[in-house]
């Protein structure tokens, strides 16, 4: 009984030693006697590793893979696993409310709907100065859900909000919307910054996540110890967080070092379609990416997916520790 | 009885046949490697190269390029046109050789060429693009005496006329239109009434015809008097042309390289990505891997492995990558400016990196390998950061105790030199120039943000004007000099996304166009190229050379620098038994 | 629960309809000119010279024949500098819109023809899907059934979950074109392994037999298959073996346990059952994928499924195409979602289903 209690131990200081090790690399990069990762070095291109002044080779640029992983550190730690984590906590939110109000649980005053159907529309009207197109976009989305809320049960006091229905309309249409139209909104838009590339890549990854506390929301909830919680009369906010995110929280934290990975190699598609990350910010999916023009050069692959994967596997080790104590 | 009897023999020997052709030498397919499907085969269409390769393969056209002479050379006519200028007027006489028939035996007439750009002129029929590149022949005369000898009326003068002219594919009339029911309507009419398939009848019974017969997937219906005809076509994967048993042009015996085809099969294959192709060809799924990009070349050239069983061919290209500038923004309206910022770029460095060596620089927008037309006085672009540092003091720039440079423009603000560097997203050496390019500048604490931008938000930009900086393919050509389209101010906004020109640039440029004597047109140019040289809209990098690989069995490939880079009804086969 | 099906179905028509008017106004309102003009050939210095009058002509009558001349949509609006800010005219356009030409075109059942090759839409994307659909049935099957396998075989072997977890971990980093070139390079390579056939699709020989057809197909479907499996199995496995861990811990196992029954019956019939929510959570979130193909396997297989038609006329702004793509992909998605709440119900008949 006593070795796997050391190895866990073992690999959970692993995991948090990698992780700090990410961190330091991220705030020291610029002190480090390392080549600037955005400088071609055009007399070494796609060197193999090992070759003078560049230990861990260069790319199709003549870029330094080493100076490319420390730097992609900062890249991770700010962009991809941040949208992870935003994404799955957006995701838990979004799926265990629909999961948990159903379409008819959740009754707001008929006066509230209709008050807050005018006021969205009329704010989109008027605080948006983008493409007149994005407002009346959402005038015309806005318009049809008010019509078939009143036609739903006219006379009513309160209306049912749908919850559940529209996270899985918003669902659909965010996965049935083709990658490149969606760059091309933004591109419009925004111009790239790590800030929008993050909000993106949270609402790009958000339905994974949710669609999994979804389902265990609508498991758990007609569990008898949620119905306890409702017949003692506890407000429902208070059911949800104390009673039902813990069981979510066990499905979830699986897919969040998974999500990291999913996440890296989105924000390096967007980058190549020109609206992620600017090019001379490193990355380590950009360095991943860039062996598609080159898979003899196996350097481009094996560096970067370990950094990758120890990360992954860091997360995974510091998730899963946390719910065993 | 006798038909059961019948059947059986046609199956046995289709079935022996189909078991004794792979034998047969001569009939297996030339395979070729094409990155994407050509879409779309309407004659009036043709939207990418791959097309206009098919197309030229099924039909033929009046005048055409021979690759190998790098000129073009008469095709389907006797002799390039007669020239006689009337007042406003170009008349060019063509005759068609004696020689030319359609499949069904009836000689190519004059008639034909009427019917060609009378549905080039459709009303009705997508025309849209036919129309601007051709709209210049206003109406076509024929001889009384002679059926193959015909007039094309021109307006304006243009030396490039008596290419232009015969640079379409020229359509069958007995198909599409068997009682010559456009005969009636001349040119001219059907050019001016928009909406005559509306009310005219007969019109409109043609473009119902046209369109019923789906030339875009079916060009088998309208067949041409090129020397192959469609086999298969699957969109996405394949397309496999056969040639035809007998074609008029090989009677003529003739040493022009669009008069003879070789291969007696032609089976152009889909690969869209790169590293397939390559395996394909090193597998030989494939013989033909044209436009190869520098570095898978550069792998398989050096690999040993491959020597024997693939040949490796280069050839000087037209088409070039520029770095240009939009003059129109405040910080680079000065040529010094611009002239300090080209200063910047590495030109060796970077056709090592992103070739491999396979370009060439040049100082201008004309090949060094174009002999007298390209201004050799001139230098050749190089990396020079101090005389850029002098050349930005000059264009009254100062460096700030900050590490950046600006001054006071002549309204009074002060600007600041930094600037955006766009490019597409299609290629990865535009990315490498980028990177050199911020690297040098930051050196001199220029600010360079590189900006790669998907297809169609980059063309938006250019025409917004929204860009400062912008990098650009160019392709040219070893018979036009025609700068108008990129670098008129007439065209500022349309195609001169630099928005250069002055008087005498424009002058200049339409002189070039305009001059038929070669030792002149050739003065001209290398004036235009010092003017270019000094004001700077725009700096060519290098040259590309495009690159080919195929398999050792081919030869006479007829590799050369103008698109698609081989003559596929060139190719013959080493091992080909003599007869 | 027939009740069910029937108003979810009838509510999901509503909901595609919202996607589609979205996502047709998203696209066309971005983009609205077509990309001929300066696509592939721009930046030629043609031999003929046009000029800017003309191409500005050309591509105006291209616009019309096309219908992107008419309005967007119903109403438009104009922002015109006014005192004190800027005012929002508003105009009326009626039924001429490229919207309501649309929308009446898909009631009628007509989606139109590209605009690239003039095909009717329904050929391009039927075609597409005789060949994305063998090709991701058969991954999606292998992966669950691999799924299965691997699932129950972590559950029994304990020795082996480090090494398995950590590979599918590494697997997971990989993106798809990696996987797809490295089967590639390493499968299909004179120089390696020559197995299977670089690309394509089997070619169509008369001569030949139904079977040998059908074995040809497969021996060349081997590698995109195996790079799609790949690349979907590491979530799927370790979602489920997780959830499998949670359910072992859980008090009706140790009873079960407590009671003598064998470990390998205890995870099949009890726990495997109870864990199944995400797996089929997973498996339901790919069937959109079935007919939205995979554009990396296709271009780098040189397949013409839905992935590279979706892709490529979203490239060229063949609005018609990406249109019906989306419509496909939309509506497989409500079904999708419609199967998942019912097998969550099949699963654990504890939870309610919703209309």
């Amino acid at each position: 009984m006593r070795r796997p209690e050391t190895r866990r131990l073992w690999q959970r200081w692993l995991a948090i030693l990698w992780l700090m090790a990410l961190v330091a690399a991220g705030t020291s990069a610029t002190m480090l006697p390392l080549p600037a990762p955005d400088a071609p070095d055009l007399r070494a291109i796609t060197q193999p590793p090992l070759t003078p002044s560049h230990w861990l080779g260069t790319d199709l640029a003549g870029r330094d893979i080493l100076a490319g992983l420390i730097f992609g550190a900062r890249t991770t730690l700010l962009t991809s696993v941040p949208a992870a984590l935003s994404a799955a906590l957006l995701g838990t939110f979004l799926g265990s409310m629909a999961g948990y109000w159903g379409n008819s649980r959740l009754r707001v005053p008929a006066v509230v709907t209709g008050w807050l159907v005018i006021l969205g529309a009329g704010a989109s009207c008027i605080s948006l100065p983008t493409p007149e197109l994005v407002w009346w976009l959402g005038l015309a989305v806005l318009g049809g859900l008010a019509l078939w809320l009143a036609t739903r049960n006219k006379y009513a006091a309160t209306w049912p909000v749908p919850v559940d229905k529209l996270v899985l309309l918003l669902i659909a249409f965010l996965t049935a919307i083709p990658r490149l139209i969606l760059v091309l909104a933004l591109a419009a838009v925004q111009e790239p910054s790590q800030l929008a590339l993050l909000i993106v890549l949270t609402l790009t990854y958000w339905p994974v996540t949710a669609q999994i506390a979804r389902a265990t929301m609508q498991r758990i909830r007609h569990l008898s110890y949620i119905e306890a919680a409702y017949t003692l009369g506890l407000p429902n906010w208070r059911i949800i967080i104390g009673h039902a995110l813990p069981s979510i929280w066990n499905s979830i934290k699986v897919t969040l070092p998974l999500g990291v990975a999913a996440l890296i190699g989105i924000e390096t598609t967007l980058s190549f379609l020109g609206v992620g990350l600017p090019p001379q910010t490193a990355s380590w999916g950009r360095i991943l990416a860039t062996a598609r023009l080159d898979p003899t050069a196996w350097w481009l692959i094996v560096f970067p997916s370990t950094c990758i994967v120890f990360t992954m596997l860091a997360l995974r080790q510091i998730t899963f520790s946390s719910q065993q104590e | 009885m006798k038909q059961l009897l019948f059947g059986f023999l046609v199956v046995m020997s289709s079935v022996l046949g189909a078991c004794s052709s792979p034998q047969q030498k001569s009939a297996s397919p030339i395979r070729i490697r094409w990155e994407r499907d050509p879409e779309n085969l309407d004659p009036l269409i043709l939207p990418n190269e791959n097309a206009l390769e098919a197309a030229n393969l099924l039909y033929s056209s009046l005048l055409f390029v021979d690759p190998s002479k790098q000129q073009f050379t008469p095709c389907l006519a006797e002799a390039l046109p007669s020239v006689q200028l009337k007042d406003s007027l170009t008349l060019l006489t063509y005759r068609i050789r004696r020689e030319a028939v359609w499949d069904n035996g009836k000689p190519v007439l004059a008639q034909d060429v009427a019917f060609t750009l009378k549905v080039m002129n459709c009303p009705g029929l997508p025309i849209e693009s036919n129309q601007s590149q051709w709209g210049f022949i206003k109406d076509i005369q024929l001889d009384a005496q002679d059926p193959r000898r015909f007039t094309l009326i021109c307006a304006g003068r243009s030396p490039e006329y008596k290419w232009s002219s015969g640079d379409y594919i020229i359509l069958p009339e007995y198909p599409l239109d068997p009682q010559g029911q456009l005969r009636p309507f001349s040119l001219a009419s059907l050019r001016a009434d928009t909406a005559g398939d509306r009310h005219t009848p007969a019109i409109k019974a043609f473009v119902t015809r046209y369109k019923q017969a789906q030339l875009d997937h079916h060009p088998e219906r309208l067949p041409g008097c090129g020397p192959y005809v469609l086999e298969a076509w699957e969109p996405g994967r394949y397309l496999t042309f056969k040639r035809k048993p007998t074609w008029w042009a090989d009677a003529l015996r003739s040493e022009f390289l669009p008069l003879q085809a070789y291969p007696q099969k032609l089976d152009y294959q889909i690969i869209p990505d790169v590293a397939t192709a390559v395996l394909a060809l090193r597998r030989g799924d494939i013989d033909v891997y044209p436009m190869m990009p520098a570095r898978e070349f550069q792998h398989l050239r050096q690999d040993s492995t491959n020597q024997p069983a693939l040949s490796f061919y280069t050839a000087d290209s037209y088409k070039m990558i520029t770095a240009c500038f939009n003059t129109k923004q405040a910080i680079v309206r000065d040529k010094l400016t611009r002239q300090a910022l080209s200063l910047l770029f590495d030109v060796p460095a970077l056709i090592e990196a992103t070739q491999l060596g396979m370009a060439y620089p040049s100082a201008g927008l004309i090949s060094p390998k174009l002999g007298p037309l390209y201004n050799d006085s001139l230098p050749l672009p190089a990396y020079n950061p101090t005389a850029a540092t002098a050349l930005l003091r000059q264009a009254g720039w100062q460096r700030q105790p900050s590490g950046g440079w600006s001054r006071r423009s002549t309204d009074g603000q002060v600007q600041k030199l930094a600037l955006t560097l766009s490019y597409r997203t299609t290629d990865p050496a535009f990315e490498t120039i980028a990177l050199q390019l911020r690297t040098a500048g930051s050196k001199l604490g220029i600010p360079v943000q590189p900006q790669p931008l998907e297809s169609s938000v980059f063309w938006d930009r250019l025409r917004s004007g929204t860009v400062d900086m912008y990098l650009f393919t160019i392709t040219g050509n070893p018979f036009v000099y025609n700068f108008a389209p990129i670098l008129h101010t007439q065209s500022i906004g349309s195609g001169n996304y630099t928005g250069f020109g002055t008087a005498a640039s424009d002058q200049l440029i339409e002189a070039i166009a305009a001059e038929e004597q070669p030792r002149r047109q050739a003065q001209l140019l290398r004036r235009l190229q010092r003017i270019l040289h000094e004001e700077k809209p725009l700096t060519v990098l290098f040259f590309l050379r495009s690159r080919l690989a195929a398999s050792s069995r081919l030869t006479n490939l007829q590799v050369s620098g103008l698109r698609p880079g081989y003559s596929a009804t060139a190719i013959q086969t080493k091992s080909a038994p003599v007869q | 629960m027939r009740g069910f099906l029937i108003s979810r179905l009838a509510h999901a028509l509503p909901a595609a309809w919202v996607i589609l008017s979205v996502i047709f106004l998203l696209s066309r309102g971005l983009t609205n000119q077509p990309t001929e003009a300066d696509g592939s050939l721009a930046g030629n210095l043609a031999v003929h010279v046009t000029t800017p009058t003309q191409n500005r002509l050309a591509e105006y009558a291209l616009r019309k024949r096309r219908g992107l001349d008419l309005p967007l949509f119903y109403v438009s609006s104009r922002a015109t500098p006014a005192s004190g800010g800027v005012a929002w005219r508003w105009r009326w356009n009626g039924v001429h819109n490229q919207y309501h030409v649309w929308l009446c075109g898909l009631l009628r059942g007509d989606l139109g023809r590209s605009f690239r090759d003039n095909q009717p839409v329904t050929t391009l994307v039927s075609r597409a899907l005789t060949c994305t659909l063998p090709l991701t049935i058969g991954a999606f099957i292998t992966i669950a059934g691999a799924g299965w396998g691997l699932t129950l075989l972590l559950a029994h072997y304990r020795s082996i979950r480090p090494v398995v977890v950590t590979a599918l971990h590494f697997l997971q980093t990989l993106p798809l074109f990696v996987v797809a070139l490295l089967l590639l390079l390493l499968l299909a390579n004179p120089d390696f392994l020559d197995w299977f056939p670089a690309y394509g699709l089997a070619r169509p020989e008369n001569s030949t037999t139904g079977l040998y057809q059908l074995l040809s197909s497969l021996y060349h479907s081997v590698l995109p298959l195996f790079s799609l499996v790949l690349v979907s199995l590491p979530s799927f496995v370790v979602q489920w073996h997780n959830a499998l861990q949670q359910e072992l811990k859980a008090d009706y196992i140790l009873t079960a346990r407590a009671k003598g029954v064998r470990p390998s019956l205890v995870i099949r019939r009890h726990a495997l059952r109870n864990a199944l929510l995400p797996a089929i959570t997973y498996l339901t979130d790919l069937l959109p994928a079935l007919v939205a193909g995979a554009v990396v396997v296709e271009l780098i297989f040189a397949l013409p499924g839905m992935g590279r038609l979706i892709a490529e006329s979203a490239a060229a702004r063949d609005f018609p195409v990406v249109l019906s793509g989306v419509v496909l992909i939309a509506l497989v998605r409500l079904l999708a979602q419609i199967l998942a709440d019912w097998l969550y119900y099949q699963a654990d008949p504890r939870i309610k289903l919703e209309a």
